[in-house]
């Protein structure tokens, strides 16, 4: 080896492709989809008339329900629910090593179905009435983190992603199976209501179910970021992560939890939102032109929160009055971008 | 071995490795020094890897104990441990967007902070890593671009970056071409001069191995078979055993494995020495005819390479004169072959006789090809086309290929 000081090519990637560049980007465009959503709907309301209410929150008035208690609460949770599930697949893709990776590859939006299902579809619910405004999103939650328990023990015990994966799936087809006896023996005018739900929306969110996405979620998000140092060493997979000194029983288990909780979490207040989960981690490491995780995760969820914002925004202008299912418009939306990336091969993660 | 004086850098006692409580391998002993190059050979399923991956603590130990710088390797924790030892395995990564100096700095990992962040010291290591591996030239190539070679020599690169006293690679010049197997074997065998970094290797090729290892490992039938210096335990037995070897001989003279022929076109007489012979004793067995050969001094290079081949072969003392009793030896050995090849070695007082045994060839009527340049007075064979004049191996190929015609009455004969 040569004694001398080695020089070292510059690798600094193009202008347009540096984080702070594409951050401030993405940022930016996010901010206006807020706006837009909360001022665009079957009442229009001017910048003005926004900032007006935002400044008088206390007043009493139409306008003032319609954007505090309508407007905004969808705005924030169609950002944030996007958001979350950006990082639960980018995590989830990281740990499969598999680019076709969502958040619902191991059951968890089937887990939650077969307890909605359950609720909406049977009659064992009926008599329950403290709980019937919360009972699909209580039985979305119960479904959601039963499936994740089972995911999680089944893990501890088993090595290799694969194994997981085909436990996932086969998980997946046998609360699918249930959910599907059971439409078959329901009610028609039932079987609408439930399938709307199976394809997510993000309408009717209140304040309380807000805070509870901003604080549990920013808690998983920051431990999130704090681990993007071994996520890092995670991309060569698990024996090259265990010789760098990742503590792989445990990294493997928090990050199965972290990724499962974010999703489920979204499920039980949303339902099952297709796609953003797979799409919009690709979208971000093609942005940003890393897969450095210390970027990839803030900008997956800003990346997730601004797409996420636009498919909302489509769903509920498209064809105003009726609104179109969130699943429908994502879908519309990510399944071009996984099959042009995908035909492309340049990012195999 | 347990004699050592410098101390171990890696201990095995009774160990015995495997997957599920079924051990592939049991009742190993040895220790590494620092500095050392490490081979393990062993036919594919011996329990390579299964050892190599014990050692990095992938898998428990199924009983015994590894000890590392005289501390036990199961306790000790995770970051101390990457500090130590680095590993190149042989799964094919190839994590997307990755600059390769990106990729090396994920070798910094035990020593960054929690956010992974590099200071200019860790800077210099990456850039050193990659000097030592000579793929500063790479730095700033997308490493999913890089061929088999230049992404294993990376791979070594991220392993040094843990700036670790012991290396273990899996088959690290596997899938490789031959430009850079020869490129990344001089590289570990450098990082073990310069940097007495121990590098512990499972490498298919035994003629590498035994130029570039201080110690092999024979590993077979559940256990080592043998540990040390390759100069004493590469014997041709060994490695045949090792290998099950029937139609092959290592030959550690030569330092390569020579293949044997299947022996069943007829048998050649080849009259060589001063090392001509060697490329026309290999180039019968590949081509499928037995061999015999003399006379040649048991310093000659075709000596060597005639008993890896399995060849018949009379021979005299080196530096003496061949004399009467060798030639009239090689001559009855020719009465029974179907032809005679003369290699056209250069003649001189020490194998004045070889000429006489090409003419006693003529004489009793064999068939003579000759790669002779100059001339070989016998107009008496030259009447009936016994003489065969080829000015290269690949006339002489040309001209056995068309032999075995006439060739065939003698067999119908012998039957």
């Amino acid at each position: 080896m040569t004694t001398s000081e080695p020089v070292v090519p510059s690798i600094r990637p193009p202008a347009w492709r540096r984080p702070p560049v594409v951050f401030s980007g993405l940022g930016l465009l996010t901010l206006i989809l807020l706006v837009i959503n909360v001022a665009v709907g079957s009442i229009p309301y001017s910048l003005a008339e926004i900032w007006h209410v935002l400044l008088n929150p206390r007043e009493d008035s139409i306008t003032n329900t319609i954007i505090w208690n309508i407007r905004i609460p969808r705005a924030i949770a169609a950002a944030f629910g996007g958001a979350y599930l950006a990082a639960s697949g980018l995590l989830l893709q990281i740990y499969f090593r598999n680019p076709i990776v969502g958040p619902f590859i191991l059951g968890i939006s089937s887990g939650a179905s077969l307890m909605v299902s359950i609720v909406m579809l049977t009659t064992v619910t009926v008599g329950w009435t403290l709980f019937t405004p919360f009972m699909s999103t209580l039985a979305a939650f119960v479904g959601a983190y039963g499936v994740m328990l089972i995911v999680l023990a089944i893990a501890s015990r088993i090595q290799g992603g694969v194994t997981l994966l085909i436990v996932g799936l086969m998980m997946g087809y046998l609360c699918g199976a249930v959910t599907a006896i059971l439409t078959a023996l329901a009610e028609k005018d039932k079987i609408k209501g439930f399938v709307l739900w199976q394809l997510g929306s993000f309408s009717g969110f209140k304040w309380d179910e807000i805070w509870i996405l901003l604080i549990f979620g920013g808690c998983i998000l920051t431990l999130l970021y704090l681990q993007s140092k071994p996520l890092n060493a995670f991309l060569l997979g698990e024996e090259y992560a265990a010789s760098m000194g990742v503590n792989i029983r445990h990294f493997r288990l928090l990050i199965l939890l972290c990724a499962c909780a974010l999703a489920g979490m979204i499920t039980s207040m949303a339902g099952p939102v297709a796609f953003i989960g797979m799409a919009v981690p690709h979208m971000a490491r093609l942005s940003f032109g890393t897969s450095d995780n210390r970027i990839l995760i803030p900008g997956a969820c800003l990346m997730g929160a601004l797409v996420t914002s636009l498919c909302d925004l489509i769903a509920r202008t498209a064809l105003a009055p009726v609104e179109l299912p969130l699943s429908a418009i994502t879908a519309f939306f990510g399944a071009p971008i996984v099959i042009a990336l995908l035909l492309k091969r340049r990012v195999k993660l | 071995m347990n004699t050592a004086t410098v101390q171990p850098i890696l201990s095995a006692r009774d160990l015995s490795v495997g997957y599920n409580k079924t051990p592939v391998l049991s009742g190993l002993d040895f220790d590494c020094e620092a500095g050392q190059f490490i081979s393990l050979l062993g036919p594919n399923g011996a329990g390579k890897t299964t050892l190599l991956r014990t050692l990095s603590r992938h898998l428990a130990p199924l009983a015994g104990a590894i000890t590392l710088h005289n501390k036990s390797l199961d306790t000790l924790p995770a970051m101390d441990l990457a500090r130590t030892m680095a590993v190149v395995l042989t799964d094919k990564i190839v994590p997307p967007l990755f600059t390769v100096f990106e990729f090396v700095t994920l070798g910094r990992y035990p020593h960054t902070d929690y956010l992974g962040r590099l200071n200019s010291e860790d800077q210099k290591i990456v850039t050193q890593s990659l000097a030592a591996v000579h793929a500063l030239d790479l730095a700033g190539r997308p490493f999913s671009d890089l061929s088999d070679g230049e992404r294993q020599k990376v791979l070594v690169a991220r392993a040094l970056a843990q700036e670790p006293f012991l290396l273990l690679l899996d088959e690290p010049t596997i899938h490789l071409d031959l430009k850079h197997r020869v490129e990344v074997m001089a590289i570990l065998r450098d990082l073990c001069r310069d940097k007495g970094i121990t590098v512990i290797a499972s490498l298919h090729d035994v003629d590498v191995a035994a130029k570039v290892s201080d110690q092999v490992a024979l590993i077979k039938d559940g256990g080592l078979l043998d540990w040390g210096a390759p100069e004493a335990v590469l014997t041709p037995e060994a490695v045949s055993g090792l290998y099950d070897f029937s139609k092959a001989e290592f030959n550690r003279h030569l330092g390569g494995i020579e293949l044997r022929g299947e022996g069943n076109r007829g048998r050649a007489f080849v009259v060589a020495g001063m090392g001509t012979g060697s490329l026309v004793y290999r180039m019968l067995a590949k081509k499928g005819f037995a061999i015999a050969t003399g006379v040649v001094h048991t310093n000659d290079l075709d000596y060597y390479v005639a008993q890896s081949l399995g060849a018949d072969c009379i021979t005299t003392p080196p530096l003496e004169a061949i004399n009467g009793t060798s030639t009239n030896l090689a001559a009855t050995l020719m009465d029974s072959c179907d032809f005679v090849i003369d290699s056209g070695f250069a003649v001189s007082t020490g194998n004045q006789a070889n000429m006489t045994l090409l003419h006693t060839a003529l004489e009793r009527g064999k068939t003579v090809f000759t790669l002779r340049g100059d001339v070989l007075e016998s107009p008496a064979a030259n009447s009936d086309n016994r003489f065969i004049r080829c000015t290269t191996t690949t006339q002489l190929i040309a001209a056995l290929d068309a032999f075995p015609k006439r060739n065939a009455a003698h067999q119908v004969q012998e039957a």
